[in-house]
């Protein structure tokens, strides 16, 4: 949590450029018809993770792997105080980091919806797609030796439903849609307030360019970059 | 069978007890897989996984006393639940995929009802009755059948009415097991109530650990508690006051946190008053008053009298329904007596309570005291939602009148977007499916109030009535002094959970018989001497209803057969009571039989309920569902004429209050004409009048010299008081910690995450820190409900705030959970967190067989 990539000193044009090198040497991600992507308001947010539990219970999860992470954020100086919510599960980047990284193949990005989905019965656990994610996606299951990961409930998504964790919020404050669409705040969807508009990255967060997460935020003033 | 063998794979998988033992050979090319098509890929987190289309769907809800009710949907494979989800507007009538509108909108369940099926299934399950034989609290059992136990209890019941008479049982049921219309384990109407009762043996604890305070409050007040208005009508605030509220961690009522969304985009302005900057303050965007503990009646007298010296109260209001307010309204048997402005005044006592007098108590700086003061009286409409924590206090009752006062005095009662809150009750769904006979509430021949039961077992008999708050009777038996020899728990872990717990401790070693019902073993259980196996509210018929507001009502037929050899709370009574010789009055509509066959005796009583109690009392709005279609639907939502606001047509149509003066009592007829408040239930004077009163502890106390820290123990998110307190998937999400604020632990030399230890005369409790600049200085919070798990010295290493309070409730009963004051140092001592240790530990305890 030291420098944030906004911040950082280093010369982000270099790494930009390294981080393309890198991509033309490895892979070409697929290009999905349509990418879909969260949007979480993270002011609105009570942080209750009923989203996480539900996300628990449906993939039948044992403590220790967390597919869906609310994030509590707090700052300031006593009465001066604020606080704030991030919520992340798995950001089905357009560019994934954990899918070069799988030596068996288990990672795959669909090509109708741009979910990042991982095939636990070709998972042998060696967890390298956990180092290379940025956001801490990939999840370890100790319980049998695999690496796990969100799916945005697939299933559902095929059965013309929403994943567990939306349909869960309590606040209405977490969503999935055409990230497009979600950016360029055409989407309907209740997360956003009226007038209110989402960025791509708030503080604290790896840098967007790295992987190209399809998530979008409603920020709180103070996880706002450069706040 | 194959079906059932199926399932437990299933259940195994799903809740992942299994180990996985491959990787399994896959077949050419699937590599690929993902690439070219989606068809094969094993994408889920265990496999074989089946979609919650291919599973069957059953409405239900969950059940426990949280403040909330909401919808839970199992998706099960045979008799095992695979996983729940909650409502997503396909099962109400009308209903489809997303409908979730501001006048029916979904009912979503919180983290702890969607972590329900951890809590079905788990470890700490009592699958099987368990009698005692070790020491009481040693926690060594033997398993029992069904015929030895009851056989067990019956013989010692008989025995003690016998020996000891009337009053030798204590009723201390809660509604940990069921809030529901059948099978009801409340405080004051559960089934033991009705059982123990009939039974002719019974004492009664009055007082409700929550909110006691706020119910003396309202019904002096108003009359009534029914001061809440319905969720819906916040959404119309254009102030919402917080006052030691936080719905972001109670979630009170089906959707009010949503509601308060709305009124946020809608520009409605938030206030909280609280010692921690909670989640609420946060998500609302809050304007934070920090106030040290205990002391918010006197910050709300200093605005009481800012208000009334920029003559901003709303005097029509208070002429023509306030009673006591001022001399203008005081009644001809009080005239020039003391009024509430006379004591604001300082008429009365030569005490202005101006901001300045506040300020020096509560801690708030007179300039915001003013502003506050300001912005509620000349913003209309505002609700307070004056909540119940700060109630809970060796004075509650004075904060809660107080509160009244404010809201009254702005005219903001019984208005849309404004507030009469009190103890919050909205408008109320029909609400009791047992048989409605002398007995359905219960008969007792002595009440006491509920956290003085340790103390009138170890001082009887030389005990006075206003020690333990004996409540009055008319039948000859006035003043007899409860011999307590036995307690009955229902769905309650009371004795984790109520005041002073080393008290308890010794108390309850006195006793001759102490019976557990539970789903679950709890650190209760663990001090019975037999503990009786309650199926959940999954494996018996019953309807859900929203807990204190909201318009719905849920059905939850039996989801699955009860687990091992459970049984419904109305089979374990009825049994017991055809041993006892009164089955038939109890459950007139069974046969002995009952305890094996229950199904259609349930439905009896329930489908006769819906038909001459919730279609009658609902029929003047027009809102009708027939039962056998509430049941395939699984929930009967519906809208309201008009957002319900309580006391609307007692301003708009002058109907009167049930106060003796039908009018809002700020001076309060029956405690102005008590003359002796020892032969009342409340043992001690209460003045006539909201006032601010010193509590026995604080930060402006002599003792805070010993002990400078005061301690508040709010409700958790992640536990309802101490139900879930065993459930992995929530344990991992938080930790049982100490929050202390950053300048507070520096002087310590405390780190976040170190381990304190926190003390006073009554106790000691060891658990790791939060340091934060949430938290105002001199203040320190624990969450209450965490299972205890004292050492041989009685020092508690899960960290329960309730060694550490004081059984001396408020003269009204209110429960002085939030008067503590403590000392806290870095420690060497262990934190038992329990839950990681928690299934070899309690299951081994439970296994074991001995003698």
């Amino acid at each position: 949590m030291a420098d944030t990539a906004a911040t950082n000193t280093k010369d982000l044009s270099k790494i930009k450029e390294a981080i393309k090198r890198r991509k033309r040497e490895t892979y070409t991600p697929v290009v999905p018809d349509s990418q879909l992507g969260f949007v979480h308001h993270n002011i609105d947010c009570i942080g209750c993770r009923a989203c996480e539990i539900a996300c628990k219970d449906k993939n039948g999860l044992p403590p220790g792997p967390r597919f869906r992470r609310v994030m509590y954020i707090e700052g300031g100086k006593f009465p001066e105080v604020f606080a704030y919510k991030v919520n992340m599960s798995c950001n089905h980047c357009a560019e994934p980091a954990c899918l070069p990284t799988c030596p068996t193949g288990a990672i795959w990005k669909r090509k109708d919806n741009g979910v990042v989905d991982i095939d636990s019965t070709l998972c042998i656990g060696c967890r390298r797609c956990e180092a290379a994610c940025p956001f801490g996606a990939p999840q370890f299951d100790p319980s049998d030796g695999l690496v796990k990961k969100c799916n945005m409930c697939i299933d559902e998504l095929e059965a013309g439903r929403k994943p567990y964790c939306v349909m869960a919020c309590m606040m209405r404050v977490l969503d999935i849609g055409p990230i497009d669409k979600i950016r360029a705040g055409t989407y309907e969807t209740k997360a956003m307030g009226p007038g209110e508009t989402t960025v791509r990255a708030i503080k604290n967060m790896a840098n967007p360019e790295l992987t190209n997460p399809s998530i979008a935020f409603v920020a709180h003033p103070k996880g706002k970059l450069g706040a | 069978m194959r079906i059932l063998e199926e399932s437990l794979t299933l259940l195994k998988k799903s809740l992942n007890m299994t180990r996985r033992n491959f990787l399994k050979t896959t077949a050419a090319g699937s590599a690929l897989a993902g690439l070219v098509s989606t068809k094969d890929a094993k994408a889920f987190a265990y496999e074989p996984y089946p979609r919650d289309d291919e599973l069957t769907t059953v409405v239900t809800s969950c059940e426990h006393n949280c403040g909330s009710r909401h919808m839970l949907v199992a998706h099960k494979k045979g008799d095992v639940i695979v996983r729940l989800s909650t409502d997503d507007g396909r099962y109400q009538k009308d209903g489809f995929f997303g409908k979730d509108t501001e006048e029916e909108p979904q009912v979503r369940g919180c983290l702890r009802g969607r972590s329900y099926r951890a809590r079905l299934y788990s470890q700490e399950r009592l699958l099987y009755p368990m009698i005692r034989v070790g020491a009481r609290g040693e926690g060594k059992f033997k398993r029992a059948s069904w015929d030895e136990a009851l056989g067990l209890i019956a013989d010692k019941m008989m025995y003690i009415k016998y020996n000891y008479g009337p009053t030798a049982i204590l009723d201390q049921s809660y509604a940990g097991a069921s809030w529901a219309a059948f099978h009801k384990s409340d405080q004051i109407s559960g089934l033991v109530a009705r059982f123990l009762g009939i039974f002719g043996c019974r004492t009664v604890s009055w007082s409700v650990p929550s909110y006691q305070g706020t119910v003396f409050s309202s019904t002096m007040t108003y009359g009534d508690t029914m001061d809440g208005n319905e969720d819906d009508a916040f959404a119309y605030a254009k102030l919402i006051i917080m006052w030691g509220w936080n719905p972001a961690y109670t979630f009170h009522g089906g959707n009010t946190f949503y509601y308060m969304r709305l009124a946020k985009q809608r520009g409605c302005k938030f206030v909280v008053i609280d010692p921690q900057y909670t989640d609420s303050a946060a998500t609302y965007d809050a304007w934070w008053i920090p106030v040290r503990p205990n002391t918010d009646a006197a910050m709300m007298a200093g605005m009481a009298y800012h208000i009334f010296v920029n003559n901003w109260q709303d005097q029509y209001f208070i002429n023509r329904f306030v009673q006591g307010m001022d001399q203008g309204t005081m009644p001809i048997w009080g005239r020039g007596g003391e009024s509430f402005k006379d004591y604001i005044m300082g008429f009365s006592d030569s005490v202005p309570k101006t901001p300045e007098w506040a300020s020096q108590i509560c801690g708030v700086s007179v300039a915001d005291i003013k502003k506050l003061a300001e912005m509620y009286a000349l913003t209309k409409p505002a609700a307070m939602k004056a909540s119940w924590a700060p109630g809970r206090n060796a004075w509650g009752e004075q904060y809660s009148r107080m509160a009244i006062a404010l809201q009254a005095m702005t005219g903001n009662i019984g208005k849309l977007g404004g507030s009469s809150e009190g103890i919050g009750k909205g408008w109320h769904v029909e609400g009791s499916a047992v048989p409605a006979d002398r007995w359905s509430a219960g008969e007792y021949a002595a009440g006491i109030k509920s956290d003085r039961w340790a103390h009138c077992v170890l001082n009887y008999p030389n005990v006075k009535r206003e020690e333990v708050g004996l409540w009055p009777k008319q039948d000859g038996s006035d003043g007899t002094i409860p011999n307590i020899r036995s307690i009955f728990w229902q769905g309650s872990n009371w004795f984790n959970q109520l005041t002073n717990i080393n008290k308890e401790i010794a108390a309850i070693k006195k006793l001759d018989l102490v019976v557990c019902m539970d789903a679950t073993i709890t650190p209760s259980g663990l001090f019975a001497d037999v503990c009786l196996p309650s199926a959940t509210h999954f494996e018996r018929h019953d309807v859900g209803l929203p807990w204190y507001k909201g318009h719905y009502y849920i059905h939850r037929p039996k989801v699955i057969e009860p687990m091992g050899e459970s049984k419904t709370d109305w089979q374990i009574f009825t049994e017991l009571a055809y041993r006892l010789g009164y089955g038939p009055v109890f459950n007139p509509k069974a046969n002995r039989d009952y305890f094996f066959y229950n199904d259609a005796v349930d439905e009896a009583y329930l489908s006769e309920w819906w038909h001459t109690k919730v279609i009658p009392h609902h029929s003047h709005d027009g809102l009708t569902m027939p039962w056998e279609e509430f049941k395939q639907r699984g929930v009967f939502k519906f809208v309201l004429p008009r957002p319900h606001v309580a006391y609307q047509d007692n301003v708009e149509k002058g109907v009167p209050w049930s106060t003796p003066s039908g009018k809002i009592e700020i001076l309060s007829t029956t405690l102005a004409q008590t003359p002796d408040f020892r032969k009342t239930q409340y043992g001690y004077f209460i003045p006539a009048i909201p006032k601010w009163l010193e509590p026995f502890e604080w930060l402006g106390h002599p003792k805070a010299m010993k002990y400078p820290f005061h301690m508040i123990t709010p409700h958790p998110r992640w536990r309802t008081h101490t139900i879930f307190n065993n459930i992995p998937w929530l344990r991992e999400t938080y930790e049982q910690e100490i929050t202390i604020h950053t300048e507070d632990a520096k002087k310590k030399g405390i780190k976040n995450g170190d381990t304190v230890e926190a003390w006073n005369d009554r106790g000691k409790i060891v658990l790791p820190a939060y340091v934060t600049e949430r938290c105002m200085p001199g203040v320190v919070v624990v969450h209450e409900g965490v299972w205890m798990d004292p050492d041989e010295n009685g020092v508690d290493r899960a960290g329960n705030p309730d060694f550490l309070t004081l059984d001396e409730p408020s003269a009204s009963g209110a429960f002085a959970y939030n008067t503590i004051l403590v000392d806290f140092k870095k420690s060497d001592l262990e934190h038992r967190p329990g839950w990681d240790k928690l299934a070899t530990a309690r299951s081994h305890v439970f296994r074991r067989s001995s003698t």
